[in-house]
């Protein structure tokens, strides 16, 4: 065979001179965001989805660095406003796929009130929360999604406060899929967003992902491999499990699977008064 | 063994594994998920000062694209020969 070039199967999706990203060793948002650019190629590649209509949205922090790597129309706007910059952009050209892409600490924190409407509404959107149960980028403070106990660099005594369960917050509203997957499983992240592209209405997957240099240094797992195989350990699939069992917790387990899934009619078929 | 444009790729006859070089981090990962135990840690550092993962045991290498799921920096790749 003669010399060919050899090039991976998603840099057609990818900014490939801004590769390297700028991620640390080891972190888990790159694993992540592969196992949704194959969800997305595979969807493509089907006829499915339309790639000049699909719209990537973050907002700050770590995550939000992730859709600048991404060779679509991206946006990168003020901290934790992209759920509603992906509302007006919805309402603007309905025919767009708008994918929200953030951390926990951009989605759960400080865009808390616009996740819960947006879960109301049923808005058409996908919505991919990345937890790393820290606020990695500006130095390891704790956040909303901090397991209980946890020592941090603001609760140098451990976490007194017991975590947000942001599966229950979604589920309970009227979210059309709620789903929690981790970045261990990266299969399960790729099946997740795949059938999650392909419905109507608010789609909810949290991503549980490995920060080895802020949440592991504190916590006797900065090697990236050690941090990787100890939440492999903590990670429970179960299959359809309900509500009360999304339990995540540090040292209990992390439940993992789809946890809602409903057909109801979404935001913008509701203003168009489709469904009566 | 060869390189080209900063690919690393060996093949058995029935898998190709490739290595981008300059786009790896050193994590580990690839290594570490490898049920048959194909990477190991080259000698040679890239650009950046990281040593890439090498496919040396390629023979080993059963085509379960573990690695290329794993890797968060899009640095390794499986092709069917």
């Amino acid at each position: 065979m003669a010399l060919a070039m050899h090039v991976h199967p998603l840099d057609k999706h990818l900014r490939v001179k801004r590769l390297p990203t700028i991620f640390c060793s080891g972190c888990g948002i790159g694993i992540a965001l592969s196992a949704m650019l194959r969800a997305l190629d595979k969807r493509i590649s089907e006829g499915s989805v339309n790639p000049n209509k699909v719209l990537w949205v973050s907002g700050i922090g770590c995550s939000g660095r992730a859709v600048l790597y991404l060779n679509y129309d991206v946006a990168h706007v003020l901290h934790g406003r992209a759920i509603p910059f992906a509302i007006g952009a919805v309402l603007a050209n309905p025919e767009l796929k708008a994918v929200v892409l953030g951390g926990d600490g951009d989605i759960a924190a400080i865009g808390g009130n616009h996740l819960i409407h947006a879960a109301k509404r049923n808005f058409d959107m996908v919505v991919v929360m990345i937890t790393n149960f820290i606020y990695a980028m500006t130095g390891g403070q704790v956040a909303p999604t901090t397991p209980y106990g946890v020592y941090t660099t603001t609760t140098p005594a451990g976490n007194p406060e017991y975590p947000l369960n942001v599966i229950k917050l979604v589920g309970a509203l009227n979210a059309n899929y709620v789903a929690r997957a981790s970045v261990t499983t990266p299969h399960l992240i790729e099946q997740y967003f795949y059938k999650a592209l392909a419905m109507r209405g608010f789609r909810f997957i949290e991503v549980v992902a490995t920060c080895p240099e802020m949440f592991g240094r504190h916590i006797g797992l900065r090697d990236s491999v050690e941090m990787f195989s100890e939440l492999k350990k903590r990670v429970v699939y179960r299959h359809r499990p309900s509500l009360e069992e999304a339990m995540i917790d540090w040292e209990k387990g992390i439940v993992i699977g789809e946890f809602v899934e409903r057909n109801n009619p979404s935001f913008i078929e509701l203003l168009r008064g489709v469904k009566k | 063994m060869f390189s080209v444009g900063g690919v690393v790729s060996r093949s058995n006859n029935k898998f190709r594994v490739n290595v981008i070089v300059d786009r790896c981090k050193e994590c580990g990962l690839c290594i570490f998920i490898c049920p048959t135990k194909v990477l190991v840690r080259s000698g040679v550092m890239n650009r950046y000062g990281y040593y890439p993962p090498d496919p040396v045991f390629i023979d080993k290498c059963v085509g379960c694209k573990l690695c290329e799921y794993v890797c968060p920096d899009f640095a390794i790749f499986i092709e069917k020969v």
